[in-house]
């Protein structure tokens, strides 16, 4: 190991996450050892909980995106739509004429960015993050359904999934048991 | 009867001639003295508004579906309805509608002077509906193979059994038509005729800003987190579709025709059937997105459903596909290559200057639509 390594190795990490695992680490020293027994679920938790600090800013930096990229959008159909309706609102004509310059330039902008493939990966992101924000909420819900002894998400899930197939087995059974009814019958000529 | 139906079943695939474009309905400007707004009017003006708050509160107690109809078979994920015939000679093959898992089946009954299932029974036809019922939680794991392979297929037994006849026509819209392609590439046994409406099929074809959006959808985390697709989602789809022109226009178009009752009535029925939306199977909805609009299986010949693979050029029924030259849900250019596909010697592509619902819930389809579609069907259902 050169001196590099070894200066790089033992750089602080004040990330969260680097403190949590330093914090996690010094409790399972021997000398705190029963001390780690007793703080096993709070480490669950904590672990969820930064992991939910995670996922809300990455959601924050999509959601940030997306909504410079509508502020964007905005700006230029509303700079459209000035330079198209009445410079004065005075008669119901001018109404009428502001209302359709509006329609169309917000339609012709929007419609550019929603049909863009920028706006469709951003879109994907945002939607992908706001996935990641319920699953994180769904881990901590689930540890809370076992300290109360409840079945949780995931075991309902595979109950679920028993179900689906016992009812397409069922389903094949039953087709099989019709086909070689209609055979015998066919066979005995009834 | 037309020149080309009178070319009988063995006629090749032919396009309907696209009508003109209809210029957009704004008034000719006329050069005119400007007048002012007057307190009496910016008076009249709230009156209408105020109204139009109200009758938009009413739009989930407006009657659809009224045609008369009898219930065959309610399952927890279906109905399947038989509709009271309206004349007494019937063709012989009777039709079976297979609707998507957007929204509800009653956009096809919307109102007696639009309905798509009244016209088809005035034209003598005898007309069942499968009409899907909203998933709920526990059944994330419900998939195309479920829905083609055993819904679809319980109801064409059923209705082969009350017809007393060895073949239907099978009818689809949208999600619906895909299905109904589907199911005849592995039970072309029963299906006299394929007749679908607007059907997804190559999506690398597709124009529409719902096509784009599905690309970048993560659907595994989707169906591992929520599940089912939340009906949530499919509004957020929904409104960034022509959010201006139709999502706001049409309610100034409202509120300046609030006083006429025959507007607000179609306005509000398809308003209350534009927020009827049920959320989708979610292992349903990964194979949709995932299967046929990210990896373009359908059209690949590829998709898999159970332990089959749906190939399309297996089709050799007579099939006629009908698209929509303004239909932003479903390009026209994303449905019509199901023609090229099959190995249907029988096949007419008809296209219409219309949208998506306009083809099925409109004067335009009652006056356009639906008479050809009739015909076409007739000269196949004896």
């Amino acid at each position: 190991m050169t001196q590099n390594d070894a200066k790089e190795d033992s750089a602080p990490d004040f990330s969260p996450e680097g403190l949590y695992k330093f914090w996690a680490e010094t409790l399972k020293l021997p000398t705190i050892g029963p001390m780690f027994a007793f703080s096993k679920e709070f480490s669950n938790y904590a672990n969820d909980i930064i992991n939910l600090g995670k996922v809300m800013s990455e959601l924050k930096s999509h959601n940030d995106n997306y909504w410079s990229l509508i502020t964007a959008t905005y700006a230029k159909a509303a700079k459209a739509t000035f330079e198209k309706s009445p410079k004065q609102l005075v008669s119901k004509e001018d109404y009428e004429n502001y209302r359709r310059a509006m329609i169309e330039a917000f339609e012709d902008a929007f419609t550019g960015l929603f049909s863009s493939p920028e706006f469709s990966v951003i879109y994907g992101k945002v939607f992908s993050a706001q996935l990641d924000f319920s699953k994180a909420l769904q881990s901590l819900a689930e540890k809370n359904l076992k300290i109360l002894n409840l079945p949780t998400r995931s075991e309902i899930d595979e109950i679920l999934k028993d179900l689906h197939d016992l009812r397409k087995s069922v389903r094949e059974l039953r087709k099989q048991i019709e086909v070689s009814s209609d055979d015998k019958a066919g066979s005995d000529g009834t | 009867m037309t020149k080309q139906e009178a070319m009988g079943p063995n006629q090749k695939e032919q396009v309907e001639p696209v009508p003109q474009a209809q210029p957009p309905q704004e008034p000719v400007p006329k050069p005119q003295k400007k007048e002012t707004v007057t307190p009496e009017e910016l008076k009249e003006m709230y009156r209408r508004l105020d109204k139009t708050r109200s009758v938009l509160h009413t739009a989930g107690e407006i009657e659809v579906g009224q045609t008369p109809c009898e219930v065959l078979r309610e399952t927890r994920t279906y109905r399947l309805v038989h509709y009271q015939q309206m004349v007494n000679k019937t063709e012989r093959t009777p039709i079976l509608i297979v609707y998507a898992l957007i929204n509800k089946s009653y956009v096809l009954d919307l109102q007696p002077d639009k309905s798509w299932v009244k016209s088809l029974l005035s034209q003598g036809f005898d007309v069942y509906l499968l009409d899907w019922k909203a998933p709920t939680n526990a059944d994330k794991f419900v998939s195309f193979d479920d829905y083609v392979n055993c819904y679809i297929n319980e109801c064409v037994d059923i209705v082969l059994k009350k017809s007393k006849v060895d073949k239907l026509t099978l009818h689809g819209y949208c999600m619906g038509a895909s299905m109904s392609a589907m199911y005849t590439t592995l039970h072309q046994e029963k299906v006299r005729n394929l007749v679908v409406i607007a059907p997804v099929v190559d999506t690398e074809k597709d124009t529409t800003v719902i096509g784009s959006l599905a690309k970048n959808m993560d659907v595994e985390k989707m169906l591992q987190v929520a599940g089912n697709l939340p009906a949530e989602q499919l509004y957020a789809c929904y409104s960034v579709l022509k959010p201006f022109k139709q999502g706001v226009n049409k309610y100034f178009n409202l509120v300046q025709n609030i006083d006429n009752e025959q507007f607000v009535g179609n306005f509000l029925r398809i308003e209350k059937w534009l927020y009827d939306t049920p959320p989708i199977a979610g292992e349903t909805f990964r194979q949709w997105v995932a299967d046929i609009y990210q990896k373009n299986l359908l059209a690949k010949n590829e998709l898999r459903l159970g332990d089959d693979i749906i190939d399309l050029t297996k089709i050799k029924v007579p099939i006629l596909n009908i698209v929509a030259d303004e239909d932003h849900l479903v390009s026209p250019q994303c449905s019509a290559p199901l023609n090229d596909m099959v190995s249907s010697s029988d096949r007419r592509l008809m296209r219409f200057h219309t949208g998506h619902v306009g083809l099925i819930a409109s004067l335009y389809s009652q006056n356009n639509v639906l008479p050809k579609v009739g015909q076409w069907l007739k000269a196949r259902s004896q």
